[in-house]
């Protein structure tokens, strides 16, 4: 248990720096940089711990993503930053970089391998199942990520309105 | 000064305001919605079409009712997350203060020579978000180590032929075919458990999330061609960069 625990925080651990990375290669402003670190933490650990509990990875990058895009609202009003600043980058190292690895492997095996139809039948399985986990993933990260924001304002234009 | 040649002044503010922010990586939204609140802080009414290339707006004087329409081309995006929040400040600090032309011109120069983090901080930091990726996808310490050395190599070459002025996409296409050439040099000595891993995670650095993201963004505050438009250029990006892997792949016969 306390060996799951321990790789858990170091995943974690890893997608803050991967998370502060991506904001410096944007040149985010230096106030940012910490609270980039904690909610790239913070995505990477609810992501991979409901892996761990069996959730499917679109969901779960969808709730992480989902986590960034909320509390980057109440974060952008206590630090004076607009919430974009801090929540894209943490949610870049979600990025399903190995399943379009795979499915570009799969896709070259597949050019390349000839005559033997059940070897492409089993690529062919491979080339859909990891392209569409990945489709997803991106579209659940974006969504999730961006529907806090979009759902906010809406609010907060009402409020003006009336 | 004579009304209508504060107007052009005005006018090509905010346009500057606006093709500011669309090549630093705002969404749409975010953009009109800055013109708005300078707009207000200046008694003026702007109504804009933004496109990926080009902003047409048509600045309106409320009390004497005189219009002018400017159009710009907008420069080639440089993502910079510091311009967004620096205008985002100051557009806030502008209505509140309410600020003169002058004012806003003179912290939107001081905006434009906001310095970037140097080049060598940025190359350090994307290669430690390399390795920390390869140890998200299960990559040991090894692993790590070549993805770090791959990223860094694929992003110099990336910077270095940003400098000397190279089509995008032919950058896009050489930054992921060094770095996972340089991965799979990992991947042929066998080097750590898990070497696949390095060789997936090296070209991470390129994905255009903030592209895509945007792209989203537009299309659910109904921006559509402006949405489409990133589509687009997110999935050139992806095209560009899966060519560079699966040529140096094919290089390597690695099936």
């Amino acid at each position: 248990m306390l060996e799951i625990i321990l790789k858990l925080l170091e995943v974690s651990f890893w997608s803050g720096i991967a998370a502060v990375g991506f904001g410096i290669l944007f040149n985010v402003p230096k106030s940012a940089i910490m609270t980039i670190f904690a909610l790239g933490f913070g995505a990477g650990f609810i992501k991979f711990l409901l892996i761990h509990l069996n959730i499917h990875v679109v969901l779960g990058s969808f709730l992480a993503a989902f986590f960034v895009g909320v509390i980057s609202l109440p974060m952008a009003h206590k630090i004076h930053q607009p919430p974009v600043v801090f929540s894209i980058p943490p949610v870049i190292p979600m990025i399903p970089g190995y399943f379009a690895y795979e499915t570009i492997l799969s896709i070259m095996n597949f050019i390349f391998t000839e005559g033997e139809v059940n070897t492409r039948i089993s690529l062919i399985d491979a080339i859909f199942t990891n392209g569409f986990t990945m489709f997803f993933i991106l579209i659940s990260l974006t969504v999730g990520v961006s529907l806090p924001m979009l759902l906010l304002k809406k609010n907060t234009v009402k409020k003006l309105d009336s | 000064m004579n009304d209508s040649s504060r107007l052009i002044k005005t006018a090509n503010l905010l346009l500057d305001i606006s093709s500011l922010l669309m090549v630093s990586g705002a969404n749409t939204n975010r953009a009109n919605l800055s013109i708005d609140r300078f707009a207000s802080v200046l008694n003026c009414k702007a109504y804009s079409l933004i496109s990926h290339k080009t902003i047409i707006m048509t600045l309106t004087d409320e009390e004497t009712d005189q219009s002018c329409t400017r159009v710009q081309n907008i420069p080639p995006y440089i993502i910079n997350f510091s311009v967004i929040s620096a205008v985002s400040k100051a557009s806030w600090n502008a209505i509140s203060e309410n600020w003169t032309l002058e004012q806003i011109e003179a912290e939107i120069e001081r905006i434009k020579s906001i310095s970037r983090y140097s080049q060598l901080l940025v190359l350090f930091a994307v290669s430690l978000a390399g390795a920390g990726f390869c140890n998200i996808f299960n990559g040991d310490y090894l692993n790590m180590m070549v993805a770090f050395t791959s990223t860094f190599m694929g992003l110099f070459i990336f910077q270095q032929t940003h400098k000397l002025k190279y089509n995008l996409y032919i950058r896009l296409f050489l930054g992921s075919f060094i770095a996972s050439v340089t991965a799979l040099v990992g991947i042929y000595f066998n080097i750590g458990a898990n070497p696949q891993t390095a060789l997936a995670t090296s070209i991470l650095f390129l994905v255009p999330g903030v592209a895509l993201i945007n792209s989203f963004t537009d299309l659910l505050d109904n921006n559509i061609l402006n949405g489409m438009v990133r589509f687009t250029t997110g999935l050139m990006t992806v095209l560009a960069m899966a060519i560079g892997l699966f040529v140096a792949m094919y290089l390597f016969q690695l099936n």
